[in-house]
């Protein structure tokens, strides 16, 4: 089962000792505004070699800005960033050697095919053209694309630009990955594709940090999330407060009145029973509560068909974190 | 120095790919082959009907490498004015910055390849020269110096193209303002000159004195009291820098000039080069008219020689083309330094969040 607050957790509880080189992604305290506007104004996160990072937060958080400055792109104004154990301001082609980006933007060279658009920019991380053409051709095979191999990259979909581009982030097999949006304009089963050869780089040992706001997406593929609102990434204590708060169930019985009749003899306000549909949504505690009610109920004789989390992990959070954001 | 240099390898064959492989790129080589057709068939009836043949293919070689220029300069910032820009815009452009690929290489690979695309128009236009220098008989050094300039001029004009597109946020903006760096260079300069002459006058003072009595060999034996009198003259000598900085000026200085036996130039670009460089003389000494001296024969002041003035003057494209270096140079620096990443500043209108 997906734990949401995995690495952020390992960001605050464990923090790097100085003078150690992380390997994976270490952001410290940056900020970056642009003229009037703070973009970003506090984001601190860790992510782990082997893992997959989702980095979650509505639009105009600041994720892009965050991804950009992890990039090499944009100079942070305070904070420090490692990518693997370097820093893109002052170690840039360091960073680059071993960063691979896909951007948000899917831009590509129009009039050159999908394997020359792959071989020019395994070019321009100094690969001579044998190795370039090997690469492309691997690459190809990779995200899917070979019956477009040699089309030019304007005739592509904008899904199977997408494919294209994570190819293009993967040219010189980079250690640390960042994703700005992978999965839109994918179809289930690219996406599907996608999820699977995320798990696949992050289980050779790379780090994978992956922006969204896809949630149930991110919930099967990321091993922890890192939250950004108005520019500040969550501390600890607001996603310890998040996991302790109440989230609703969702429970599907073939009687309904008997359920209701149960969840209420249980002790719970009929009041806070919502009705979706055939389908009752209760708040509950935690798991170990849901699981006694579930015992409780079947124990009973209620026909239970469904009894699930109404929202996921991931999801549950960001909503509750947007709502303190608001208060 | 060789890894730099395969960097902009790599660039300048994507740019070339991307920009130049195109179709209505090789319908606008061909356009522009045919117009320099055109003005060669014509100009060569046109000028045999006067005199000499040799005059016709002086005349007709230096307007037909006028032509190229100017064509050429109209082509170059269309294919240069977008090359940095245009790319951030097609969204092509962090994605080459996120590789090892420098600054300094991408400014150079795209710099190279929008010289090269305009002197490919060049090279289009050089048997039509070849054919004018032949029938012209014109000196190999003119030929040879004259391409020099045009590639240097083509050269200077892509790099104003690739740096005002790095410089500036839209493509077109960019494309429009080389396109006026273009008229300022040649018709500016021109304006420049003249006004900025005609606006600063001086004071020069004229004497001027006549035999008023002569005897029997004509040599006077009396003259009159010399006259004074003053009037203005305008002080283009001060501005002469400026019309050096016009790009047809500079090729028609550069080329040597050939004399025929009274030290006067031969051809349409000598003429030029000797009324430009006369433009460097001081204008605010006066003259004396007829300085009548008892017993003396008059005698007129020698007007110097064209041989003589043109020899005496500062050779004006070396200047005219530094100073198109330096603004290309300059150029080329401020969008490297405004495309360099991590960026600390963004221009203006770019995306942030």
């Amino acid at each position: 089962m997906l734990n949401p607050m995995t690495s952020v957790e390992t960001a605050h509880i464990a923090p790097v000792p100085n003078g150690v080189p992380h390997s994976g992604i270490a952001v410290e305290h940056v900020g970056r505004s642009f003229g009037e506007v703070h973009a970003v104004r506090d984001a601190s996160l860790i992510a782990e070699p082997g893992t997959v990072t989702g980095l979650i937060g509505p639009n105009g958080s600041g994720k892009t800005t965050l991804l950009l400055m992890l990039a090499s792109l944009v100079k942070p104004d305070v904070g420090s960033i490692r990518i693997s154990g370097h820093d893109p301001v002052t170690e840039t082609a360091a960073v680059r050697a071993r960063l691979g980006w896909m951007p948000d933007v899917l831009g590509s060279w129009s009039s050159l095919s999908v394997r020359d658009t792959l071989i020019y920019t395994a070019r321009m991380y100094a690969m001579d053209k044998t190795a370039a053409a090997a690469r492309a051709a691997e690459l190809i095979r990779l995200v899917d694309l070979p019956e477009l191999a040699d089309s030019p990259t304007r005739v592509l979909s904008r899904g199977q630009k997408q494919r294209l581009s994570l190819a293009r982030a993967l040219v010189h097999e980079p250690d640390v990955l960042l994703l700005d949006e992978p999965a839109s304009g994918l179809d289930p089963v690219a996406r599907a594709g996608l999820r699977i050869l995320l798990r696949r780089l992050a289980s050779e040992g790379k780090t994978v940090l992956v922006s969204s706001h896809v949630l149930s997406e991110l919930d099967e593929m990321a091993d922890g999330a890192v939250y950004i609102s108005t520019g500040v990434t969550a501390s600890a204590e607001a996603l310890a407060r998040s996991r302790a708060s109440a989230r609703p169930w969702r429970i599907r019985s073939s009687d309904v009145v008997a359920l209701r009749a149960a969840l209420v003899a249980d002790g719970i306000d009929e009041e806070a029973i919502a009705t979706d549909r055939t389908e009752l949504l209760v708040a509950l505690e935690s798991e170990a509560a849901a699981s006694a009610l579930l015992a409780r109920l079947v124990a009973a004789g209620v026909p239970i068909s469904t009894f699930a989390p109404a929202v996921g992990d991931l999801e549950h959070t960001f909503i509750d974190l947007s709502a303190e954001d608001s208060k | 120095m060789t890894a730099f240099f395969s960097g902009v390898g790599v660039i300048l064959s994507l740019e070339l790919r991307q920009r130049v492989r195109t179709v209505s790129w090789y319908i606008l080589l061909g356009v522009f082959v045919g117009l320099i057709f055109i003005v060669t068939v014509l100009l060569s009836f046109a000028l045999n009907g006067f005199g000499s043949p040799n005059d016709g293919g002086g005349g007709v070689y230096s307007t037909i490498i006028y032509f190229v220029l100017l064509l050429g300069t109209l082509v170059a910032p269309a294919l240069s004015g977008n090359a940095i820009n245009g790319d951030r815009d097609a969204g092509t452009l962090a994605t080459t910055q996120v590789t090892l690929i420098t600054t300094g290489q991408l400014i150079m690979g795209k710099f190279l390849s929008a010289w090269i695309t305009a002197l490919a128009f060049l090279g289009a236009a050089v048997p039509f020269l070849i054919y004018a220098a032949v029938v012209g008989q014109l000196r190999v050094s003119t030929i040879v110096v004259s391409i020099i300039v045009l590639a240097v001029e083509l050269g200077v004009v892509a790099a104003v193209g690739v740096g005002l597109s790095g410089l500036m946020t839209r493509p077109l903006f960019s494309i429009v303002v080389t396109y006026l760096v273009v008229a300022a260079l040649s018709v500016g300069t021109l304006i420049a000159f003249t006004l900025g002459g005609l606006a600063l006058q001086t004071t020069a003072k004229s004497v001027s004195s006549y035999g008023t009595e002569y005897n029997a060999d004509g040599i006077p034996t009396q003259c009159s009291t010399p006259e004074e009198y003053e009037y203005q003259t305008p002080r283009f000598d001060l501005f002469w820098g400026a019309l050096v900085a016009n790009p047809y000026v500079i090729l028609a200085d550069a080329v040597p000039t050939a004399y025929d036996a009274n030290d006067q130039p031969t051809d349409l670009f000598g003429y030029l080069k000797l009324s430009v460089r006369s433009a460097q003389l001081p204008q605010d000494q006066g003259f004396s008219y007829n300085g009548c001296v008892v017993g003396e024969k008059d005698s007129y002041p020698d007007t110097p020689s064209a041989r003589s003035i043109i020899e005496s003057t500062t050779p004006g494209w070396a200047v005219g083309l530094a100073t198109h270096l330096v603004l290309a140079g300059g150029l080329l620096a401020g969008a490297w330094a405004r495309t360099k990443t991590p960026a600390a500043k963004l221009s203006r209108g770019s995306r942030i969040a």
